[in-house]
C-alpha cells in the first residue's frame, strides 16, 4: 500500500522545476563562499537589494523571476544556462508507474507527459 | 515486533509507503513512510492548503518536492544555510518547507516515518511543535516496531545520508 501526493502531472513539473531552479543557485551561493568567501550580503549588494530580500529568495519565502536568477549567477561570476531535455520512455524499472500514471488528480487528463506534447521535454537548469 | 517493511504490509497496516514518483533517472535511496492516521491529511487537506508566503507553489506542491529531493538522495542543505531537516528532541525531527511542517522520526537511517503534519502558520501561531513532537512520540511508542524504534542523536548526519553540500 503506498500514498502519493495528490497533485497532476503538470503541477509536479512546475514544482519540482522551481525547487531545482532555486536549489541550484544555493549550491552555487556555497561554493562561492568556500571559494571566495562570498555571502548573501554581498549577493545584495551587487544585486542592489536588502539581505533580507535575498534571504526570503533563497529559503523560498518568496518567488524568483527569471531576471533574479540571472542577477544572482551575475553577481556569483557565472552563467545560468536552461535547456529543454527530452523525457526518454518510461520503461519498467525506471520508476514507471505501476498503475500507469499513479493516482489521477481531478483535473489532470493522464499521468504521462507523452499525452501532452508529442516531443515532451523537460527543463533543467545550471547555475 | 515488526519491521517497517512488516507494519506498511496488508489492508490495515498502520504505515503507509509514501510514493515519491521520482523521475526515471532517479533512484531511491531514502524512503519516507506516514501513519496511517495521517493519510487523510495528505488526501484530504494538503490539497486545499494554500501558501501564507503568496508564493507560487502551494503547500502540496512544496511536499512533492521535497519529498522528490529527500527520496531521491540529493543534498538536503547547502552550507547548513537552509536546513530542512531539524531535530526537536527525543529523536522526533521536522521535515520543512515554506508552508509545511512534517514531524516524524528515523526508525533507521534514511528511513522517516511521519506522524503529523500541518501547516507552519498554524505550528508557529499556536506554538504547537512541543504537541506534534509528543503526539508523534506517544504514536511511536504505541507502534508494534522493532526496537530500538528510532535513530539517536541531534545531528542531521545521524539520520541521513548526504546532508549537507559539500
Amino acid at each position: 500500500m503506498s500514498l502519493q501526493i495528490s497533485i497532476t502531472p503538470k503541477e509536479r513539473a512546475a514544482a519540482r522545476f522551481v525547487s531545482r531552479v532555486r536549489r541550484a543557485i544555493q549550491k552555487a551561493l556555497a561554493e562561492a563562499e568556500i571559494e571566495h568567501g562570498t555571502n548573501q550580503s554581498d549577493i545584495a549588494r551587487a544585486i542592489g537589494v536588502n539581505r533580507s530580500v535575498i534571504s526570503r529568495e533563497l529559503r523560498g519565502h518568496k518567488d524568483l523571476g527569471l531576471s533574479r536568477v540571472a542577477e544572482f549567477a551575475w553577481a556569483m561570476g557565472r552563467r545560468p544556462s536552461i535547456n529543454f531535455e527530452k523525457i526518454a520512455p518510461r520503461t519498467e524499472g525506471a520508476n514507471k508507474p505501476l498503475n500507469g500514471g499513479g493516482k489521477p488528480p481531478a483535473t489532470a487528463t493522464s499521468g504521462d507527459p507523452r499525452n501532452a506534447l508529442s516531443s515532451p521535454t523537460s527543463a533543467t537548469v545550471v547555475t | 515486533m515488526a519491521t517497517v517493511l512488516e507494519l506498511s504490509t496488508g489492508t490495515n497496516a498502520p504505515l503507509i509507503k509514501l510514493d515519491p514518483s521520482l523521475e526515471e533517472d532517479e533512484q531511491e535511496w531514502r524512503a519516507i513512510y506516514v501513519l496511517a492516521r495521517i493519510r487523510a491529511r495528505f488526501e484530504t487537506d494538503l490539497p486545499t492548503w494554500t501558501s501564507q508566503w503568496s508564493i507560487e507553489q502551494t503547500p502540496a506542491q512544496q511536499m512533492d518536492a521535497l519529498v522528490e529531493i529527500f527520496c531521491s538522495g540529493d543534498a538536503l542543505t547547502f552550507g547548513h544555510r537552509f536546513k530542512p531537516l531539524n531535530h526537536l528532541g527525543k529523536g522526533i525531527w521536522e521535515l520543512k518547507t515554506p508552508d509545511l511542517r512534517f514531524f516524524g522520526w528515523f526508525p533507521h537511517k534514511d528511513c522517516f516515518v511521519g506522524g503529523a503534519l500541518d501547516t507552519a502558520f498554524k505550528v508557529k501561531s499556536y506554538n504547537l511543535y512541543a504537541g506534534h513532537a509528543g503526539a508523534v512520540a506517544y504514536f511511536r511508542s504505541q507502534l508494534d516496531l522493532n526496537e530500538p524504534k528510532f535513530v539517536p542523536g541531534d545531528d542531521p548526519s545521524n539520520v541521513v545520508t548526504n546532508f549537507n553540500y559539500p
